[in-house]
């Protein structure tokens, strides 16, 4: 027996699901869902959680990650309760919830606390860096204080330990995760070859976004007749892989222990290609969000916000100084900007668990347990 | 009072452009009725109803000195009215006139059999004759009116009633059985929509009673007697006192107001009766009497249950029908609770909100406010239980996959509908008026009639008909005013003739009459040591059903008297010779086309209009050189056959246009 919890909804409404009591369960989201399943019922049934406090089935439920937010059942309902707007405070809840510092959860329903944080640690880290930087005189009051009390190899130890203490906050939020979805999980016939589907299956739907694709709203004036390169599912797509693709090139160069002087270097090449999808998908998700174009761009929250800027920043910063390191200027700006491009790279590997990025693992693990489920 | 029979009677036979001259032989039909001797004038007309022939029709009843018509035609439905007038309009009396319906009656349903059709024409008509022949003159009975009322219940229908009753110039007796004026609404305070509290409409109305010369106010009074009818009721006022003191008015007419009673909850339904249980009267009063904190019973309250339907939509149990007001009812003392005292949560158990018209909108407000609402069957209705120190409701929630949800709360608010007032039983007694299976009064026809009773005289206002909210109430308390003063406001009330009368001669007084009178219209009299029932004209509304139980054949109903009904069946029982001719028959026998063949000449010449596609009735009128108005009634009837269908607009948006029908 379930016991009610009125206090759950004011929670959830500082997640960005500021409409949702007003839900009366008609169940028209559910029913114009594109991909709502009999194995994958939503949305409504999950406002309805959220409105009797039934935390456990929220927390435990893949369907939030399912949903790509198209917000076609947000235009669908007759209440403006924005069931989709739900759905995305889930994942966030959800996101908060299995990160065990509690970071995130400042992070999420505190926005000056959210601001103070990454700007001061933007701050630190900047200062760090022009202080250790050849351009500042080694008789700096400030660089002589830092480094007559700390040692370089303090700095580089503090850091591991940072990096390290990030990267199991993330590894244990996951596995949270994933033993709740996993918890009552029935007993496969044949769980290599399910496992295999499963994982083949997750494979394709990251690759070609096939199930993002299919929950495009037909009606929606603003997509109706885009070309592919503009929908919402491609801008998707390409912020996606042009991350990964930019992660990949980064490890690429410091594997290769060359930072990259070479244009034609395969590593650059994949760079510079991985920057450009990534700069096309946040440049046109920004625009979108900016101009409101369809429901899904209109109820962003900071945490949208500060994760479409991160990336966008460190992109446009990227190429900035791709373009300064090929034709040798090196002066105070391009060192700034230098600066400023790692800095908002190591915010976005830094905050990763504790950000809106982190649905980037927990999603691909509830489509795994999904397709494993499905028969 | 029997009237000699009728020498110089009119028959007219309608063509009706085609829609019966195609399928009965009209002019045979004519000739037939010609050859009765009390026939002066037979003719077969194109249209009957048209003005060149109601002008010759008022021709022919002057000049041929004509004492009774017969149009056969279409039904009395239609026109009726229209030859009645003619018969005034030409000197005669309005009930020498009698209509036969041949189209309805023949050429439609027979349109497949022209001798059958025409047979049949010719007998209705005869009938007809027959009928008129016997028919009497009858004067429209007036009777004179009591500008007074009597209304029962000064809730707010009743008062408002008063107030409009007597600012047109009636006398008011308001009747009000409690101590105070104000019914429900006494003391109450929000109310939606608006922002005018129950307490301020009670005491302005009130005020507005007590100030208006022509209304007299008796609180802490019944009615102790009734007799009479419409126009002239004798009603006895028990005012009260010591002892008893029963005053006498005579008025022309009965508003009866007498609201509803709430529901009372059974001892252990929903653990009413437990602490920390009350109905939803108890609330609302709990919740208009303060702010700040709620307190109930010396408890602080953190949390409210409202349990719907309570009494209400049972399928099995007495009360089948929705109390309407209560969803609203209960979704607003929420929203009033919520202003007085914020942050008490509110849980709803509901079985379907009906939340309608504006009302809607608070319930989207109340779910706004963080209202949660819970869905169950009436299957499976939430089970209580209380103890003094709070209560849990338990919930098989129909909106969470029927999960059973378990709900803690500091106060179960039982929201209940409304259920007949505990007197209308005895009032509907003696006033003879109907209540209906769920108790409430019944009005003549929810839609058509909807404040009148079948008792000529008394009315319906507000919620003693049924649930109904204030503005529900004062909307149907005003039409029964405005209703009541079209009878008895000009003193006179003019009654229909076609009543039923008593031959005081052949009555005996068995009372099989006023034992089948809904109306209460067959009254008891004695005179000369005998007994025997007359009719109470302004109460009899002319049903008949008297007539055929009265053993002795004393009761006959004016316009249907046994002289009128005979004659009818004699004059249709009559042996005639129809003869269809030879070449009709012939060209019946011939046409190609079974489904061809019964379509009149003029089908034809439409069908051919329409060959090149959709056309308006104007084209077609000048393709086939046949007159508009001709078309325009072919085309109907051919609609109504499915052989031509309405084809949208024409270009210009100002014709139909119609094709064949494929």
């Amino acid at each position: 027996m379930a016991k009610i919890d009125p206090t759950l909804a004011g929670k959830l409404k500082k997640y960005g699901a500021k409409d949702f009591p007003a839900c009366y369960n008609c169940g028209n989201c559910t029913a114009v869902c594109s991909l709502t399943a009999k194995d994958a019922n939503y949305p409504r049934i999950f406002l309805r959680y959220g409105s009797l406090g039934m935390k456990d089935e929220i927390l435990s439920a893949r369907e939030p990650w399912l949903c790509y937010a198209c917000g076609e059942c947000s235009a669908a309902c007759p209440r403006d309760a924005g069931p989709g707007d739900f759905m995305a405070a889930a994942r966030k809840f959800a996101i908060a919830h299995h990160e065990p510092t509690g970071l995130t959860r400042l992070l999420f329903t505190n926005s000056p606390f959210a601001v103070v944080f990454t700007v001061l640690l933007a701050v630190v880290m900047g200062t760090f860096m022009m202080m250790v930087s050849d351009r500042v005189d080694p008789d700096n009051v400030l660089k002589r204080w830092i480094f007559d009390h700390l040692s370089f190899s303090v700095i580089h130890d503090m850091g591991m330990v940072i990096f390290t203490f990030m990267g199991l906050s993330a590894l244990l939020g996951m596995i949270l995760m994933g033993r709740r979805l996993f918890a009552g999980m029935p007993k496969l016939e044949n769980p290599r070859k399910a496992i295999v589907s499963a994982i083949h299956n997750v494979r394709a739907e990251l690759l070609t976004m096939r199930r993002y694709r299919k929950c495009q709203d037909d009606e929606e004036p603003y997509f109706k007749d885009r070309k592919w390169p503009f929908q919402p599912w491609f801008v998707h797509w390409s912020i996606m892989w042009g991350f990964i693709g930019l992660l990949f090139a980064t490890i690429l160069d410091f594997l290769l222990k060359d930072p990259a002087t070479t244009t034609w270097w395969p590593s650059r090449i994949l760079g510079t290609v991985a920057g450009i999808a990534m700069m096309w998908g946040a440049t046109l998700a920004i625009i979108y969000r900016i101009k409101g174009v369809a429901r899904q761009y209109r109820n962003s929250t900071l945490a949208d916000w500060a994760l479409l800027g991160a990336l966008f920043a460190a992109g446009l910063t990227g190429f900035w100084m791709e373009v300064a390191v090929m034709a040798h200027l090196e002066n105070d700006l391009n060192a700034a900007i230098f600066i400023i491009h790692t800095i908002v790279s190591m915010e976005l590997v830094l905050l990763f668990a504790f950000s809106k990025f982190a649905h980037a693992v927990y999603r691909p693990l509830a489509l795994f347990n999904y397709f494993l489920r499905q028969k | 009072m029997e009237e000699k029979k009728k020498k110089r009677i009119g028959v007219y036979i309608c063509h009706c452009g085609g829609n019966i001259s195609d399928y009965v032989d009209v002019a045979q039909v004519r000739e037939l009725a010609g050859k009765d001797d009390f026939v002066v004038v037979a003719k077969d007309v194109m249209f009957a109803c048209a003005d060149s022939n109601q002008k010759d029709m008022v021709a022919d009843i002057k000049e041929q000195g004509l004492d009774a018509i017969v149009v056969a035609s279409c039904s009395p439905k239609l026109h009726l009215h229209t030859f009645r007038n003619v018969a005034l309009r030409a000197g005669l009396n309005q009930y020498q006139y009698v209509q036969v319906n041949v189209r309805e009656q023949c050429s439609w349903p027979h349109h497949d059999d022209r001798k059958l059709a025409t047979g049949k024409a010719a007998g209705l008509v005869e009938a007809g004759i027959r009928r008129v022949m016997g028919a009497e003159s009858h004067e429209t009975i007036r009777v004179s009116a009591a500008r007074s009322v009597l209304i029962v219940g000064a809730g707010v229908a009743g008062m408002r009633a008063a107030i409009s009753l007597a600012s047109i110039g009636n006398e008011v007796v308001l009747v009000e059985k409690a101590a105070e004026p104000g019914g429900k609404l006494a003391g109450r305070k929000d109310l939606f929509p608006g922002d005018v509290s129950g307490e301020s409409i009670v005491q302005d109305l009130a005020a507005r009673v007590r100030a208006t010369p022509n209304i007299k106010l008796f609180c802490g009074a019944t009615v102790s007697g009734v007799c009479g009818s419409m126009g002239q009721f004798q009603v006895k006022v028990n005012v009260g006192g010591q002892p008893a003191e029963d005053l006498e008015f005579t008025v022309g007419a009965v508003l009866i107001a007498t609201g509803f009673d709430p529901y009372k909850p059974e001892p252990g339904e929903y653990s009413m009766g437990s602490p920390g249980v009350i109905p939803i009267g108890e609330f609302v009063k709990l919740v208009e009497s303060g702010s700040g904190e709620l307190m109930h019973q010396g408890r602080r309250v953190r949390s409210v249950g409202f349990i719907y339907c309570v009494g209400m939509r049972q399928t099995k149990g007495k009360n089948k029908y929705c109390s309407r007001v209560c969803c609203s009812g209960a979704i607003q003392a929420s929203l009033s609770m919520h202003r007085r005292y914020p942050g008490v949560q509110a849980y709803h158990f509901y079985r379907d909100i009906r939340a309608y018209g504006k009302q809607e909108v608070m319930y989207t407000e109340s779910s706004k406010a963080g209202d949660v609402y819970f869905m169950f069957t009436e299957k499976e209705p939430p089970v209580v239980t209380a103890d003094g120190s709070g209560a849990v409701i338990k919930v098989k929630d129909s909106l969470t996959k029927k999960q059973e949800v378990e709900v803690p709360v500091d106060l179960v608010v039982l929201v209940t509908g409304m259920v007949p007032q505990a007197d209308s039983g005895a009032i509907a007694a003696s006033f003879k008026v109907p209540i209906g299976a769920d108790g409430f009064f019944n009005e003549i026809h929810p839609k058509l009639r909807p404040v009148e009773t079948v008792i000529n005289g008394v009315f319906l206002g507000g919620s003693c008909q049924g649930p109904k909210n204030v503005t529900e109430t004062l909307s149907s308390a005003l039409a029964a005013s405005a209703k009541i003063n079209a009878v008895i406001g000009k003193g006179v009330i003019d009654l229909d003739p076609v009543i039923a009368r008593v031959d005081s001669s052949k009555c005996v007084w068995c009372g099989k009459c006023a034992a089948v009178c809904e109306y209460g219209a067959l009254v008891e009299m004695e005179r000369d040591g005998r007994n025997f029932a007359i009719v109470d004209e302004p109460s009899c509304v002319g049903c008949g059903v008297c007539a055929p139980v009265c053993p002795t054949n004393a009761i006959e109903l004016a316009c249907f008297t046994d002289a009128e009904i005979e004659g009818m069946i004699d004059g249709f029982a009559l042996d005639q010779n129809i003869n269809i001719t030879e070449t009709a028959a012939a060209e019946e026998s011939a046409a190609p086309s079974v489904t061809m063949k019964e379509y009149p000449a003029q089908w034809h010449m439409i069908l051919e209009a329409m060959k090149d596609g959709p056309i308006s009735i104007p084209d077609i009128a000048k393709a086939s050189g046949l007159d508009a108005s001709l078309v325009t009634r072919h085309v109907m009837t051919m609609n109504r056959y499915r052989v031509a269908e309405p084809a949208g607009l024409d270009d210009s948006e100002q014709y139909y246009l119609y094709q064949q029908k494929s």
